[in-house]
């Protein structure tokens, strides 16, 4: 149950920080760091460090507008939004499907989940060789990786939520004369519903690291693909071009999970 | 007589809880006849909820047989309406829509109009008329216990098991929910075994009362109870009647609290 005690750990931290928005003056802060910290890049750079190195934020402003105008952004942004997202349903469905089974099925669940155990303790991006055998160096290798990742993360949240319903409901609705169908519609669905979106929030990060951790280390196309490419050049003002764009992915993700966080469910009280 | 709903022969009942045996129930015999009412009373842990629960078909009896009209129980029993001590709201659904799923199962589907209008007259009747659109969450333990004694009768069951519907009541609601289920199950002819502490409510609502021993539980005393039916539930107990069967269930009752003399 530590995953569960760990899901419950890290919902409870997103939900507390959420007044002090409305406040105009963090914002204002908050530009304010921002710039001041760009200024410092761009005064320092080739004085204190040389620009091979650090590059400055105007290069990279410019690097940004022109892959913009020659399409490359939109291409390689596409292609890592694509392999994430069919990633992120796809194994997330699967996981969801596997979870319900095993909640089920004790019998299953009991002879499985010791090569469950294992397989989700293995490092998935150790895995990506096989996938490029097996699939390619295209997207779906990164959409066989994503899948992988987030199938474990939502396998173990939704048996265990299936696990925590209480028999003794169960038995008030076999009781009340429920089929299993609607057992499964009425009660196990509606109970798990909590476990299943906290553990699909804590994969959208988590899958989008492993979608750039992909790309980096073998692929043909993405923002991780852009930044190996870069830096395999020694080109710094692309890998940090390629870099803010993610900064800015993250940030927008962030931003749309937490103000869903708003709309939680009145009946937990 | 008619042929009995419920029957117990012989019953046992053995838990294992972590390696230690415990018998809660020893050669229990009872008979529940049709639109009988009977009360199940005795101190606490002495396996007045187990018979509930063989009744229920949620556990088998250890040894004996568990009958229900002359068939052994199926598991589980989907003829009874059961309450149980626990609460087993729906903390998802709002007042309204727990009381309400009974009538959404397809085995006793009814349209969302209807369903609608039975829901109303049913919290009516248990005093949740208003708290419709409430979670759970929001009410109070007695509100809770309301909504689900009226999630078991929406549907009429022809028999009720009920595990102290009535304890987390103050007094007056109380006597109004005693009168409204004497009226109700008489009206609807539904058979009733009832488990409770209070011996006042087990007299003033049963036809017969079972007083149990304490653990492993017997059935130490049945006793009918020949009090005009239907009856009125305040003032029935101001007849000199039910204080003579007080007197006798309670010097029954008394001898199995207190220490020592077990057996």
């Amino acid at each position: 149950m530590s995953a569960s005690a760990r899901l419950d750990a890290i919902t409870a931290v997103t939900q507390e920080r959420r007044p002090a928005r409305a406040v105009p003056l963090v914002a204002v802060g908050r530009v304010l760091i921002v710039l001041a910290l760009l200024l410092f890049w761009q005064v320092a750079s080739d004085r204190l460090a040389a620009q091979l190195w650090v590059s400055d934020p105007a290069d990279i402003a410019v690097r940004l507008w022109r892959w913009t105008i020659d399409g490359t952004l939109g291409l390689h942004l596409l292609a890592t939004i694509e392999a994430w997202g069919a990633g992120y349903v796809t194994g997330g469905l699967c996981g969801i499907a596997v979870g319900f089974l095993l909640g089920i099925a004790r019998f299953a669940d009991r002879v499985l989940s010791l090569f469950i155990a294992a397989l989700y303790g293995l490092p998935k991006l150790a895995l990506l060789p096989l996938f490029v055998i097996g699939f390619g160096i295209g997207l779906q290798s990164k959409i066989a990786l994503v899948a992988t990742v987030i199938f474990f993360i939502t396998l173990y949240s939704t048996r265990d939520g299936v696990r925590d319903v209480d028999p003794d409901l169960i038995a008030s609705l076999r009781i009340m004369g429920a089929s299993r169908s609607e057992i499964l519609s009425k009660l196990l669905l509606p109970a798990t519903l909590p476990w299943i979106l906290t553990a699909m929030r804590i994969s959208v990060s988590i899958t989008l690291v492993t979608t750039v951790g992909g790309e980096v280390l073998s692929s043909n196309r993405g923002l991780g693909f852009l930044i190996a490419s870069s830096s395999a050049r020694f080109d710094t003002t692309g890998v940090f071009a390629a870099a803010t764009v993610l900064v800015a992915i993250s940030a927008v993700v962030n931003a749309l999970l937490t103000g869903r966080e708003a709309g939680a469910s009145r009946w937990r009280g | 007589m008619d042929e009995p709903v419920i029957e117990l022969t012989g019953v046992a009942k053995l838990f294992d809880a972590r390696g230690v045996i415990a018998k809660a129930l020893d050669e229990v015999d009872l008979v529940v006849r049709p639109q009988r009412f009977v009360a199940l009373v005795g101190p606490s842990g002495c396996g007045k909820s187990t018979v509930l629960n063989l009744v229920a078909g949620l556990l088998d009896p250890s040894a004996g047989s568990v009958r229900y009209r002359g068939n052994p129980v199926e598991r589980p029993n989907r003829r009874v309406g059961y309450m149980t001590q626990k609460d087993t709201l729906l903390p998802w659904r709002s007042v309204a829509d727990n009381i309400g799923l009974p009538l959404e199962l397809a085995c006793r589907a009814l349209g969302r109009a209807e369903r609608h209008d039975r829901v109303e007259q049913m919290m009516e009747l248990v005093g949740l008329a208003g708290f419709g659109r409430h979670y759970p969450s929001e009410l109070s333990g007695g509100m809770r216990r309301r909504a689900a004694l009226a999630r078991m009768l929406i549907y009429e069951p022809e028999t009720l098991l009920l595990d102290e519907p009535f304890g987390a009541l103050d007094a007056q609601l109380k006597l109004v929910m005693q009168q409204e289920l004497a009226r109700l199950t008489h009206l609807r002819q539904m058979t009733v075994l009832f488990v409770t502490h209070d011996l006042t409510e087990a007299i003033a609502l049963a036809d017969e009362v079972a007083v149990f021993t304490r653990r492993p539980g017997r059935i130490r005393r049945l006793c009918k109870i020949d009090l005009p039916q239907p009856r009125d539930i305040v003032s029935v107990r101001f007849t000199p009647d039910f204080a003579g069967y007080h007197d006798l269930l309670w010097n029954e009752l008394k001898e199995e609290f207190g220490t020592g003399g077990d057996a």
